[in-house]
């Protein structure tokens, strides 16, 4: 009896309430980039490698948009656009004349143009980081820190995007379209859904939700051309964990990780903390290869 | 109208008359191509015929740390301009092997052997992230070819680790940790905790930092050691807190600007103290941390002021050759920073090496290694930072240090702690040759 007294007693509870905030802020973002790669999985079959380089983008232009205007909310918007349409681009010229090819061609063209773009934004803008200022600057006392309500913003937006993403694929005529090629592309060209217009504004959004996410998380880090590589690796392992172009099972696997994460940096070190999605990863592949949140294969 | 000139017979040879054959677009390749390579280097005006030394670069210009790689590289190209501008090292010039290693230790240990045993480079001056760094100085031994360190911090490199071979013409943590204990734990607190990047430099530096602030009866009360590259640390540092004076930062590049911003915005930075490795606020890191990186104090050997003893025409000139090559890379126009200073300073220790032993190859390494041991760096042009001691026990430099804070945006000297006074005893035992 002693022993779990003594074992409740030694619970960090504000350690744990602060943790909770952190994971679910980390893991709303995760979800967003996530989202978008498990998307244009799930309906081309194509391991986007350059997701991470359309994040980067979207901070770039967010910057542009933000020293011009100096508007916050019009950076999130137009940052966005911009890339959809730069992502819409990209397929036409890179990806649509790959369709039907071996999945390793899209891999090698999605690492290539991950590469261009990388070095682009290098000789573009230099090495010099640049700053997105959070529209909103004010902190709340939780227990010993001064906890930023922008970050509580951003778990907001990430979700009411996620939100208004799946409206759409629900209600939407284009959501139809693309829930319809999802489940069986040939069917639906049959059916007159134009299918390679709908793998090209699946790949416009899945860059414009990147976009989105680099601007709200650009505050938190600065801008440079290498932030989209700390995000493209874990958005990987949610997508596996998550089941491979589920959605809903990307946003759940980006929350679960976060959290995990956050938890276990209260008992161990850093270090040993990140390497949780890993162990989760392995796991997922070694016992649930198909996701952990999809159901099990009959 | 605007179509008019085109009727011109002046025009008539430079405008699109005809059909390009693949004919005519392959002969005028060709010989683009070929008058390309008819075109002298730069030096070769000047030189003629005689044949260049080879000076290699490892430096990160893709991936991670390609930020930092870009401006130390500025620092290698300012020196080896000026050096051929002033007729050369031994009457010879110089020519520049520049190479990526994409910020990965195994493409830069490829790289490298690439550069010894394929182009044939006399000497090398670079190398930036210290994971690499450690990579490669075994090839320089086995190759027996100097290695001049760029920018690469890790303690061990000149000491458990070191070879007869590589040389350090800059500081250490254990002689940064030297000239900012005292003003750490007389002026801002007793107590600290540390967060450092987690990876061969951040933990050297860790443990330097952590001795000298308990030699001097401070106490190192916790630290957090936090992986390259984390873009979220809200979770690591959500579990700094306790009863302590100051916090101290130990990172660069992309993580000193993340843990700038988000210290700050979890209020660590107005709850403690805040002090750190200058590489936190380099002049390329100020623009993205803005007003959050108030009040910071740090350690650095280079900061690009006209204050006190860098108040000179040599630092003039230096600040302003950089200034206008940094613009060309970016057009916001950043200033100077310690990679390039470290990089510039580290060819021209080697100039000077070369021309004391009249180096003419591979087969005079030994003569340039007797000539560079104890090469006292004397402040000028070629050393603007003000120079220094490059000792012969361990190839370890020991320069003048500042100590600044953050004020409005821009660096300002706090205490100038002179090289001399920084000097640890040597930790290094090199193989017999």
């Amino acid at each position: 009896m002693d022993t779990l007294v003594h074992f409740f007693q030694s619970i960090p509870y504000d350690q744990i309430v602060i943790q909770t905030m952190n994971g679910i802020v980390t893991g709303m973002i995760l979800a967003l980039v996530a989202s978008g790669l498990t998307l244009i999985f799930g309906i081309m079959d194509v391991v986007n490698f350059a997701h991470g380089e359309l994040f980067m983008l979207g901070a770039y232009v967010g910057v542009i948009v933000l020293v011009a205007t100096g508007s916050f909310w019009m950076a999130l918007v137009l940052a966005s656009l911009v890339v959809a349409i730069l992502g819409a681009a990209l397929q036409i010229v890179t990806l649509r004349p790959l369709i039907g090819r071996d999945p390793l061609n899209t891999i090698l063209a999605t690492f290539g143009i991950s590469l261009i773009l990388q070095n682009y934004a290098l000789w573009q803008f230099g090495p010099v980081a640049r700053k997105i200022n959070e529209p909103i600057t004010t902190h709340f006392n939780l227990f010993y820190l001064e906890y930023p309500w922008y970050r509580l913003v951003i778990a907001a937006l990430s979700a009411a995007i996620i939100g208004s993403f799946w409206l759409f694929l629900k209600y939407g005529k284009f959501g139809v379209w693309i829930r319809a090629t999802t489940q069986d592309r040939v069917m639906a060209q049959a059916m007159g859904i134009p299918v390679p217009w709908v793998h090209t504004g699946v790949f416009a959004i899945g860059a414009g939700m990147a976009a989105a996410s680099g601007v709200l998380f650009g505050p938190l880090v600065g801008v440079n051309h290498a932030m989209g590589l700390d995000w493209v690796l874990k958005a990987f392992i949610v997508v596996v964990v998550g089941g491979m172009g589920n959605l809903g099972g990307s946003i759940a696997a980006a929350i679960f990780i976060s959290l995990l994460e956050s938890y276990a940096s209260i008992w161990m070190n850093p270090s040993q903390a990140v390497i949780v999605s890993f162990v989760v990863l392995i796991l997922t592949l070694l016992f649930r290869p198909t996701g952990l949140f999809v159901p099990t294969p009959k | 109208m605007t179509e008019k000139w085109k009727d011109e017979a002046w025009s008539q040879d430079i405008w699109y008359s005809g059909k390009i054959t693949r004919r005519t677009a392959l002969g005028w390749g060709g010989g683009v191509l070929g008058a390309a390579m008819l075109v002298p280097a730069p030096w070769q005006a000047a030189f003629g015929q005689t044949a260049p030394y080879k000076i290699g670069s490892l430096q990160p210009l893709s991936g991670a740390g390609a930020a930092g790689g870009k401006t130390a590289l500025v620092g290698v190209e300012m020196a080896i301009d000026r050096i051929n501008k002033a007729g050369g090292i031994n009457g010879r010039p110089v020519a520049l092997v520049a190479a990526d290693d994409e910020s990965k230790p195994d493409v830069g240990r490829r790289k490298t052997e690439k550069m010894l045993l394929e182009d044939k480079i006399d000497v090398h001056v670079g190398g930036f992230l210290s994971n690499i760094c450690l990579a490669c100085m075994p090839v320089f031994e086995e190759t027996k070819v100097v290695n001049m360190i760029g920018v690469c911090l890790d303690t061990t490199l000149t000491t458990s680790k070191c070879n007869r071979y590589s040389f350090r013409t800059f500081d250490y943590a254990p002689a940064q940790a030297v000239a900012i204990a005292p003003y750490l734990v007389n002026k801002m607190g007793k107590k600290w905790h540390i967060a450092f990047a987690d990876y061969s430099w951040g933990q050297s530096t860790r443990d330097a930092y952590t001795a000298e602030i308990k030699k001097l009866g401070g106490e190192v009360v916790g630290t957090t050691g936090i992986p390259l590259g984390t873009a979220d640390m809200t979770s690591f540092l959500s579990k700094i807190q306790g009863n302590f004076d100051g916090l101290f930062g130990i990172f660069f590049g992309k993580d000193g600007v993340t843990i700038g911003n988000q210290a700050f915005d979890l209020g660590l930075t107005k709850k403690y103290k805040w002090a750190g490795d200058g590489a936190i606020a380099e002049s390329v890191n100020l623009p993205a941390l803005g007003s959050k990186i108030e009040g910071f104090v740090g350690i650095n050997r280079y900061i690009p002021v006209f204050e006190g003893p860098l108040n000179t025409p040599s630092h003039r000139k230096f600040f302003d050759d950089a200034k206008a090559r940094l613009l060309k890379i970016d057009s916001s126009g950043p200033l100077p920073d310690r990679y390039v200073q470290s990089n510039f300073e580290a060819m021209n220790a080697l100039k000077i090496g070369m021309e004391k032993s009249k180096f003419q190859g591979r087969q005079d390494t030994m003569k340039l290694i007797e000539a560079l041991e104890g090469l006292v760096m004397k402040e000028g042009d070629d050393f603007p930072q003000g120079g220094g001691l490059l000792r012969k026990e361990d190839h370890q430099a020991f320069i003048r240090q500042f100590i600044f804070e953050i004020k409005g945006g821009k660096h300002k000297i706090i205490e100038t702690v002179a090289g001399d006074k920084t000097i640890v005893p040597p930790a290094c035992k090199f193989a017999s040759a």
